[in-house]
C-alpha cells in the first residue's frame, strides 16, 4: 500500500480513536475499508470490477438479496429498451460495445449480456440474471442484506472519510464511498388530489383492469409511454399530461427521451383514435372525484344504483377552480369547480377513470447526514446530487457519486444516466481514484508522433467510451514533440484540473482533445439536407462526428465555464471536424484521413506524411531536418521501401521526382537488386588508416 | 448656378454629417430658453429627457450630429433635461423618457417616438418630412398619383421618390432634395407597391429605392400622360442632383467642333457623353435618331450632335459615333443599330465595373472551388500510389489472415511465425502488405517460416495484446520464446534477407576449433553467405559467466548478423592468434579478408548488442549505402562520383547539405556508428560508383575515412 493510503490510515484510525467515545453501536461491530461501494446495482458493479482487478480493499453494501433489485421490479411492462445488439458484421469487440448497450465492461471476452438475452430489447429479468453472473464471475465482494440508513461524514484536516451504519447497527468506516444508489424514489408532484393518483411503481400492469376505461396519465417520458402502450388495447381513451411537450429520442440524440420503441401512442394520437397528448403545469392542477350521476337533472325518480352509478370518476381541474375546496371530498365538486363550465372546448373536459403519475424517479438524499449532505443539482428539477466534473460530490471530497445518479453532468445530453454511458464514467472515476490514492497515473499509450494520425483513426473508428459519451469523454493526446501520450476517456469537463487528476504534464506542445460529438444545428433529422457529406463542409455535420480540439495549454476552470453554449470545450485554438459518415467509418483517405493529417500538421507544425526510403533518402540529403516519418523510420533504418508499381504511382502522381540522369535499366525482379550484391567485393580497398 | 449652389449646400450638409460634433449645435435648453425658442416661432425639434442609459445615450448623440445637419434647414435641434428643469407636459413622469417633438413656434407639428428616429439619418428624413408636409405629397395608389399629375400638368414637373423604408439614408436624401428644390418641383413620396407597377416596375418586392422623374411640365394636353424617367443610380443627395439637373438640360445638345472640344453643362455633371456625328444630307434624320436615343438615355448620357460639315470637324469619316466617359477620352466608333447603343451603354459602361466585379466574385468562388478540390488531392506519396490501387484487389489468399479465435494457437506452433500488425486506414500498412506477399512468395520453398497478418482494425483486442502501438508491425513468434520485433528497412528485400538469416540459430555454438575456421570462412550455413557474409565469433572461456550476456545479445540480434558462439579452452588460442584477451570478438567479412578482433568489456547485453552493430557494420560506406539508402543510392551512383552527382548538384541548385558538426568531445566516433545513425552521411562524403556496382571510398578533403565522417562545407571537391 502506498504513502497515500497509508496516511489515509492514519487520519482514520485517529479520527477512529476520537470518535469513539458516544458512538457506540448495537453490535458495535466496525469493518475498515478503503473503498466502500453503496449498491449493487449496474454501476456498483462495475465499480466492484475495477476494484477488484486494481486489487484494492473494498466492499459493496446492497440491501437487497441479490444485485440489481431495480431491474426486479422496473420497468413495470417488463420490456428493456436498451439496445442488445448482437449482430454488427464486425468482430471488434471495443466497436461492438457500441451497440452493446446493456453489457458492463470487464476484460472477459465473453461476459456479456447476449449470453443471457438474444432479443434486441430483453425482458427485464435477465439483467438481474446478467449481473448476478457478472459479480459471481468476477469474485466479486458484494455483501447482500445490508441496508445502509444513514451515512455520516467525519472530517479529519480537510480529509473526509465515511461511516455507514446498516439496519444493525453495524458500522463501515470508508475512507472513499462510491455511491451508486441510482435513482429510485418515485418522483411527486404536489397538486391538489394528487393522494387519488396511482403510481407508476404499482399500477396494475394487466391491461385487462383498463378495459374501456379513459385514463390519465402525468408524464409524457418513456415509462409514461409504456404504460401507455401496455394499455392501447383495452383502454378506452388515453391522455397524457405534463408540462413540456414530449421531446423523441430520435430527434434529440438522447436516449431519456422518449424512444420510439414505446411511442405507439404517437399514431393513435396523430391519427385521431381517441388518445392524445396534453401540455400544462402540474403544480396548479388538481384530480377531483365525482360521481358520474352528478351534475344530472334529478328526475325524482330513484333508480336502483348500478355498479357503473357508483363508480367514481376523476376530473382534471385547475386549483383556483376550486374556490377553496379540499377537492377529496367529491360531494363538494360542483360543474363550477371543472374548467369545462368555463371553457366549453377545454380539451380535458371529460371524466377519468384512473390517473396514474408517471414521472420518473429521484436521488434518495435522506441516508446522507451533516457534514455528507449532499447538495442538490440545478438541472432535473433537483431530482439528482451536484457532482463536480469527475464525479466527486460536491462539498463532500472522497464521495464519489456513480451510475444514474450521477447524471447531472449530461442531463438531457449524454449518456450519463445510462448502463452504456455510465461503465464508462466508472472507469474514467476509477482512474482517478487510481491517481488520488495510489499515485497510478492515468494509463497512457505512448506513441511516434508519425503515428499519432493513424492511432487517432483506429480510435474514432473503434472506441466506444467516447462514442457512448459523447461531449463527456475524450481522448486527450498529450504532444511532447516527437512523442506523444495518448490518454482514452478523460472527462473533459475536467481538463482544468487534468493535471492533478491523471498525474500527467501537459507539455509546452499542447494538447489535443477527441470528442465525438452531435451538430449543434437543430435541423429535421428526417428531411433533406440532414447529412453532410462534404468534407469540407464537415464543420456543418449533424451527427455524432469526431471533433478534435487543439490547446497549447490547458483551459482553465474560467474558460470552462464562459465556453460557448451547447459546446462541450471551450474555444479552441483550432477544432478539426471529420465529417459526418453514414457508416460511422471514418477511414477514407480523401474525406477523413487527409484533412486529419493537415490539422495535426497544423497544431505540430510539422509534415506527418509518409514517404518512401527513397524519398526519404533524397529528404534526407537535402533538407537540414527531413520529415517526422523520414527521421522516426528511414534515419532509424526503419524507413519503407515499397516497389515499383508503387513508386510508379506515385511517380505518375508527380509527388516523387522521375529518375534523375541516366536511369538504372529496371530491374524488374526486386530481389535482383538487393540479394546479389553481396556476391560483389564489398569491401573498401582503401586504407583508412590516415 | 443656383444648381452649383445647391450642390454646395448638399455637399456640405453631408460634410456635416460624417464632421465631427465636437462644436456642439445640440441647444441645452432651461425650461426659460425653452419657452423662448418656442416663442421665438422658429422650428425646433426637441427631446425631453430625464434618465439616461445606453440607448437614450446613442441616441442623444445621434440627435447632436442632427443639430448639424438640420441648422442648415433654418431647424434648431434641442433638447430639455427634465431632472433639471421640468417643462409642463413634456417633461413626463416616467424614468426613460422616450419622446421627441417638432415644434414650429408654440404648436406641435409632430412627435416622434426616438425608436423612429433612431439615427441621424432617421432625424433628419421624418424632420423634413414633417416640416414639409404640405410640400411633398404622400400617394399610394395610382388614382392619387395621376390625381397630383393632374393638378401639375402644364406648371410643374413632379420627382416622385419610392422608398421602401422611411428613415434610411435615402429617404433622407430625398427630402433633403425636396427641401431644396420643392419650389420648383412637386415632390412626391410614396412607400407602396401598387405604384410600381403603375410605373412599370417588373418586381415590386424588390427594396431598392427608387426615383421618376415626371415630365408634367411639357404636358399641354389634359388626356396626355407625363412621360417619365427612372433614375438609374442609388437615391445619394448627389445623385438625385445630378439627375434633376439632366431633367433640365436640353435633351439633345448640337455642336460643330470635334468631340474633345465640346462643352456642354453634363461636363460638370461627370456625365457620359455620346457623340453622333451628321451632314447636312442626313441632319434631319439623324436628328431623330438622336433624339431617340437620347430620351431613352436621358438622365443617364448627355447627347451631343456634331455637325460634320464644319471644318472644325476632323473625325475620320469612317467613324459616325463617339463617346467620353467622365475623366476618361473620347472613343471613337462605327454605330450601325441604335439598339447596339443602348446596349454600349446600358449593359457594358454602366454595368461593366459592376459585372467585372461579379466576374471577379464568380472567379474567386472559382479559386474557392479549386482550391478545394486541390485539396481533395492526396499530397502524401504513398497514400496516393495506394489510393490509385483500391480498384485492385490484392491476392493476399497465400498470407494467413489470423483472428482471435486462431492467434494464440498459430504463434504457439512449431517454426517460425511472423505476424504482420497493420490497419486498413494507413496506407504504409496497405503498401507494405503488398511487400509482404511478395516476401511470402518468396520463402514458398523455405520451410518453418510462416508468414500471417493481423487486421488490427478488427482485431483490436489482439493487437493490443501484443502492445503493438504502431503499424505496420512485424513481430517474429518462435515456440516459447518471448517475441521479436523486427526493426529492419519495411521492404521486400529487407525482410525477406532477415527471416532467412532469421533461421539460423543465435547463436551458433560451435564446438571444436574446425567448426569455429568453417563458420568464419563461410562454409557452415554457405546458403546464407549470399545473404550476410559478415560472420561474428563470441569467444569466450569456459568459466566465463559473462556468456549469458552475449546469448542474449545473440538472441536479438538474430536476422541482423549471423552469430556464433565458441565457448571452449582452445577460445584461449584463438584470442591469441588475433592478439587480443577473451572474451574477444572475431568479425569475418568473408574468405580471404582479413579478420577484425576486438576485446569485450561490454557488461549489459544492450552494450554488447550495440557494439556489435557498430563493429559489424561495413566499412565506411559501402555495405551501408546499400542497405539503408538501397534504391536510392544505386540510381544516384549512375554517375561516376557519387559526390558529383549528389552533392555537386545539390549545392548548385542551392540547397544546403544536411551538415552536422560534431559533438563536443566526440571527435573520434566511429564512423560506422555514425552510418547507423545516420545512413546518409558516408555517401555524402564522396563515392566512387559505378553503374550498378557498390559503391566504394573515394578520398576527399573533409572526409578522414573512419575517424570522422563528418561532413563539413569544405567537402566539395
Amino acid at each position: 500500500m502506498e504513502l497515500v493510503l497509508a496516511f489515509l490510515c492514519l487520519l482514520s484510525f485517529i479520527s477512529l480513536v476520537l470518535s469513539v467515545p458516544g458512538h457506540h453501536h448495537g453490535d458495535n461491530s466496525t469493518h475498515h475499508h478503503d473503498y466502500c461501494v453503496l449498491g449493487a446495482g449496474p454501476a456498483g458493479l462495475q465499480m466492484g470490477y475495477f476494484l477488484s482487478r486494481s486489487q484494492r480493499d473494498y466492499i459493496i453494501l446492497e440491501r437487497n438479496a441479490g444485485p440489481g433489485s431495480f431491474f426486479q421490479k422496473y420497468p413495470r411492462h417488463r420490456k428493456l429498451i436498451s439496445i442488445n445488439k448482437i449482430y454488427t458484421g464486425r468482430q471488434n469487440k471495443e466497436f461492438n460495445l457500441r451497440h452493446d448497450w446493456n453489457s458492463l465492461l470487464s476484460d472477459r471476452p465473453d461476459l456479456l449480456f447476449q449470453r443471457v438475452s438474444r432479443d434486441l430489447y430483453p425482458e427485464a429479468d435477465t439483467y438481474p440474471l446478467y449481473l448476478s453472473m457478472f459479480e459471481s464471475e468476477l469474485g466479486l465482494k458484494v455483501k447482500y442484506r445490508t441496508d445502509v440508513g444513514r451515512i455520516r461524514a467525519s472530517d479529519l484536516a480537510g480529509n473526509k472519510s465515511y461511516i455507514l451504519t446498516d439496519q444493525h447497527g453495524t458500522d463501515y468506516k470508508c475512507r472513499v464511498l462510491l455511491v451508486s444508489t441510482g435513482l429510485w424514489v418515485p418522483e411527486q408532484v404536489d397538486f391538489v388530489g394528487s393522494d387519488l393518483v396511482e403510481g407508476y411503481e404499482s399500477v396494475s400492469t394487466d391491461p385487462e383492469e383498463y378495459k374501456d376505461q379513459a385514463v390519465l396519465i402525468l408524464g409524457k417520458g418513456n415509462s409514461a409511454f409504456e404504460t401507455a402502450q401496455s394499455i392501447l388495447g383495452r383502454a378506452s381513451r388515453i391522455h397524457l399530461y405534463s408540462p413540456s411537450p414530449v421531446r423523441l429520442a430520435w430527434q434529440t440524440h438522447y436516449v431519456g427521451d422518449l424512444r420510439a420503441v414505446n411511442n405507439e401512442l404517437l399514431d393513435t394520437y396523430q391519427l385521431k383514435s381517441l388518445d392524445g397528448l396534453v401540455e400544462g403545469g402540474l403544480e396548479d392542477i388538481a384530480i377531483v372525484r365525482r360521481r358520474r350521476e352528478e351534475g344530472k337533472m334529478r328526475t325524482g325518480k330513484k333508480r336502483p344504483a348500478t355498479s357503473s352509478d357508483r363508480k367514481e370518476q376523476f376530473y382534471l381541474t385547475l386549483s383556483e377552480l376550486l374556490d377553496g375546496h379540499d377537492g377529496n371530498k367529491g360531494a363538494n365538486i360542483t360543474a363550477e369547480n371543472l374548467p369545462g363550465y368555463h371553457d366549453d372546448n377545454f380539451s380535458l373536459r371529460q371524466p377519468y377513470d384512473r390517473v396514474i403519475r408517471c414521472l420518473g424517479f429521484r436521488f434518495n438524499f435522506t441516508i446522507f447526514d451533516g457534514l455528507a449532505r449532499l447538495p442538490h443539482s440545478t438541472c432535473a428539477r433537483g431530482r439528482l446530487p451536484a457532482v463536480t466534473a469527475w464525479y466527486e460530490g460536491r462539498g463532500t471530497s472522497n464521495l464519489f457519486i456513480l451510475g444514474t445518479a450521477a447524471h447531472s453532468r449530461d442531463y438531457r445530453t449524454s449518456a450519463g444516466g445510462f448502463i452504456h454511458g455510465f461503465r464508462y464514467t466508472v472507469r474514467a472515476v476509477h482512474k482517478v481514484l487510481e491517481q488520488r490514492y495510489h499515485n497510478n497515473a492515468w494509463p497512457a499509450t505512448r506513441l511516434s508522433t508519425s503515428q499519432l494520425l493513424s492511432w487517432i483513426l483506429k480510435r474514432v473508428n473503434e472506441a466506444s467510451g467516447p462514442y457512448q459519451m459523447f461531449g463527456v469523454l475524450g481522448d486527450i493526446i498529450l504532444l511532447q514533440g516527437a512523442h506523444c501520450e495518448y490518454l482514452e476517456e478523460f472527462p473533459v469537463q475536467a481538463l482544468p484540473h487534468f493535471s492533478a487528476l491523471s498525474g500527467r504534464r501537459i507539455s509546452e506542445h499542447g494538447l489535443l482533445v477527441v470528442v465525438m460529438q452531435y451538430g449543434l444545428n437543430h435541423t429535421n433529422t428526417l428531411g433533406p439536407g440532414r447529412a453532410e457529406s462534404e468534407w469540407t463542409k464537415a464543420w456543418k455535420s449533424n451527427f455524432l462526428h469526431p471533433v478534435i480540439y487543439y490547446y497549447p495549454t490547458l483551459p482553465t476552470e474560467k474558460d470552462m465555464r464562459q465556453r460557448p453554449v451547447g459546446w462541450p470545450l471551450p474555444r479552441p485554438n483550432a477544432v478539426h471536424h471529420m465529417v459526418e459518415d453514414f457508416l460511422t467509418e471514418w477511414d477514407q483517405p480523401i474525406s477523413h484521413s487527409q484533412p486529419l493529417r493537415r490539422f495535426l500538421e497544423y497544431c505540430l507544425k510539422t509534415d506527418l506524411r509518409a514517404f518512401y526510403a527513397e524519398s526519404c533518402f533524397r529528404l534526407s540529403l537535402t533538407n537540414h531536418k527531413p520529415p517526422l516519418f523520414c527521421r522516426q523510420g528511414y534515419l532509424n533504418k526503419e524507413g519503407f521501401v515499397g516497389n515499383s508499381h508503387l513508386w510508379q504511382h506515385a511517380r505518375e502522381a508527380g509527388l516523387m521526382p522521375a529518375h534523375q540522369g541516366s536511369v538504372i535499366p529496371a530491374d524488374d525482379g526486386l530481389f535482383s537488386e538487393y540479394l546479389p550484391h553481396a556476391g560483389a567485393a564489398v569491401t573498401s580497398t582503401i586504407d583508412f588508416d590516415l | 448656378m443656383c444648381g452649383i449652389s445647391a450642390v454646395a449646400l448638399l455637399l456640405c450638409f453631408i460634410s456635416a454629417q460624417c464632421g465631427s460634433p465636437d462644436a456642439s449645435r445640440l441647444v441645452e435648453h432651461t425650461a426659460q430658453s425653452f419657452r423662448d425658442a418656442v416663442l421665438s416661432g422658429k422650428t425646433s425639434f426637441i427631446y425631453f429627457g430625464k434618465h439616461v442609459n445606453p440607448a437614450i445615450k446613442a441616441f442623444i448623440e445621434q440627435l447632436e450630429m442632427s443639430a448639424h445637419a438640420l441648422e442648415d434647414y433654418g431647424i434648431v435641434v434641442g433638447k430639455v433635461n427634465c431632472s433639471k428643469d421640468s417643462v409642463e407636459k413634456y417633461c413626463t413622469g416616467e424614468e426613460v423618457m422616450k419622446k421627441t417633438y417638432l415644434f414650429r413656434g408654440a404648436d406641435v407639428l409632430r412627435s416622434f417616438d426616438i425608436d423612429t428616429v433612431f439615427d441621424v439619418n432617421a432625424i433628419v428624413s421624418h424632420v423634413l418630412f414633417s416640416v414639409l408636409f404640405t410640400e411633398v405629397r404622400y400617394v399610394h395608389t395610382p388614382a392619387e398619383l395621376l390625381a397630383v399629375e393632374r393638378a401639375a400638368k402644364g406648371k410643374m414637373d413632379i420627382v416622385m421618390g419610392h422608398i421602401q423604408v422611411l428613415g434610411l439614408p435615402e429617404h433622407r436624401a430625398l427630402m433633403e432634395a425636396a427641401f431644396v428644390y420643392g419650389a420648383k418641383y412637386q415632390f412626391v413620396q410614396t412607400t407602396g407597391a401598387p405604384l410600381l407597377k403603375h410605373l412599370g416596375v417588373a418586381d415590386p418586392t424588390s427594396v431598392q429605392a427608387r426615383l421618376w422623374f415626371l415630365h408634367c411640365r411639357g404636358v399641354a394636353h389634359r388626356s396626355e400622360p407625363c412621360p417619365h424617367t427612372l433614375m438609374r443610380k442609388p437615391l445619394t443627395t448627389i445623385n438625385i442632383h445630378t439627375f434633376l439637373q439632366l431633367m433640365e438640360a436640353p435633351l439633345l445638345t448640337e455642336a460643330a467642333v470635334d468631340p474633345d472640344e465640346v462643352k456642354v453643362v453634363y461636363n460638370h455633371l461627370n456625365v457620359p457623353l455620346l457623340f453622333l456625328f451628321t451632314q447636312s444630307e442626313t441632319l434631319q434624320l439623324d436628328r431623330d435618331t438622336a433624339e431617340s436615343v437620347a430620351r431613352r438615355l436621358r438622365g443617364e448620357v448627355g447627347v451631343v450632335l456634331i455637325h460634320r460639315d464644319s471644318h472644325r470637324v476632323k473625325t475620320p469619316l469612317k467613324h459616325n459615333a463617339a463617346y467620353r466617359l467622365p475623366q476618361e477620352e473620347v472613343r471613337y466608333f462605327s454605330l450601325k443599330k441604335v439598339e447596339e447603343l443602348i446596349d454600349l451603354f446600358r449593359e457594358q459602361l454602366f454595368q461593366g465595373t459592376e459585372e467585372e466585379e461579379e466576374e471577379e466574385e464568380e472567379e474567386e468562388e472559382e479559386e474557392q472551388d479549386d482550391r478545394w478540390s486541390s485539396l481533395d488531392v492526396l499530397d502524401d506519396e504513398v497514400a496516393e500510389s495506394v489510393y490509385r490501387d483500391r480498384g485492385v484487389m490484392l491476392d493476399t489468399e497465400a498470407v494467413t489472415k489470423l483472428t482471435a479465435e486462431t492467434f494464440s494457437a498459430a504463434v504457439t506452433q512449431n517454426g517460425l511465425m511472423v505476424v504482420l500488425f497493420y490497419v486498413k486506414w494507413d496506407a504504409v500498412c496497405v503498401a507494405f502488405l503488398q511487400s509482404y506477399v511478395e516476401v511470402d512468395d518468396a520463402l514458398d520453398d523455405v520451410s518453418g517460416i510462416e508468414l500471417a497478418y493481423v487486421d488490427c482494425g478488427e482485431w483490436t483486442v489482439v493487437c493490443s495484446d501484443q502492445n503493438i502501438t504502431s503499424f505496420p508491425s512485424v513481430l517474429l513468434y518462435r515456440p516459447s520464446e518471448v517475441p521479436q520485433r523486427y526493426r529492419g528497412m519495411l521492404g521486400t528485400g529487407s525482410l525477406h534477407r532477415f527471416l532467412l538469416l532469421s533461421q539460423v540459430p543465435s547463436p551458433t555454438s560451435l564446438s571444436s576449433s574446425a567448426e569455429v575456421l568453417s563458420f568464419l570462412e563461410g562454409d557452415l550455413y554457405n546458403t546464407n553467405s549470399a545473404l550476410s557474409p559478415v560472420r561474428v565469433l563470441g569467444l569466450y572461456s569456459p568459466a566465463d559467466t559473462d556468456v549469458v550476456v552475449f546469448e542474449e545479445a545473440a538472441k536479438s540480434l538474430r536476422g541482423e548478423t549471423l552469430l556464433g558462439l565458441f565457448v571452449h579452452e582452445e577460445a584461449e588460442r584463438w584470442a591469441e592468434e588475433h592478439s587480443v584477451t577473451l572474451p574477444a570478438l572475431l568479425v569475418s567479412r568473408g574468405p580471404g579478408i582479413l579478420r577484425e578482433a576486438h576485446s569485450l568489456h561490454s557488461s549489459t547485453p544492450q552494450e554488447l548488442i550495440s557494439y556489435i552493430q557498430s563493429t559489424t557494420l561495413d566499412p565506411f560506406g559501402s555495405n551501408s549505402c546499400w542497405t539503408v539508402s538501397s534504391r536510392g543510392l544505386s540510381r544516384v551512383c549512375s554517375s561516376t562520383t557519387c559526390f558529383g552527382a549528389l552533392t555537386a548538384g545539390h549545392w548548385r541548385r542551392g540547397v544546403s547539405l544536411p551538415t552536422r558538426a560534431p559533438p563536443a568531445g566526440r571527435d573520434h566516433r566511429p564512423v560506422a556508428e555514425e552510418n547507423r545513425r545516420w545512413p546518409g552521411a558516408a555517401c555524402r562524403c564522396g563515392l566512387r560508383c559505378r553503374v550498378g556496382s557498390p559503391c566504394a571510398l573515394l578520398r576527399l578533403p573533409g572526409c578522414y575515412g573512419r575517424r570522422s565522417a563528418w561532413v563539413r562545407g569544405s567537402a566539395e571537391p
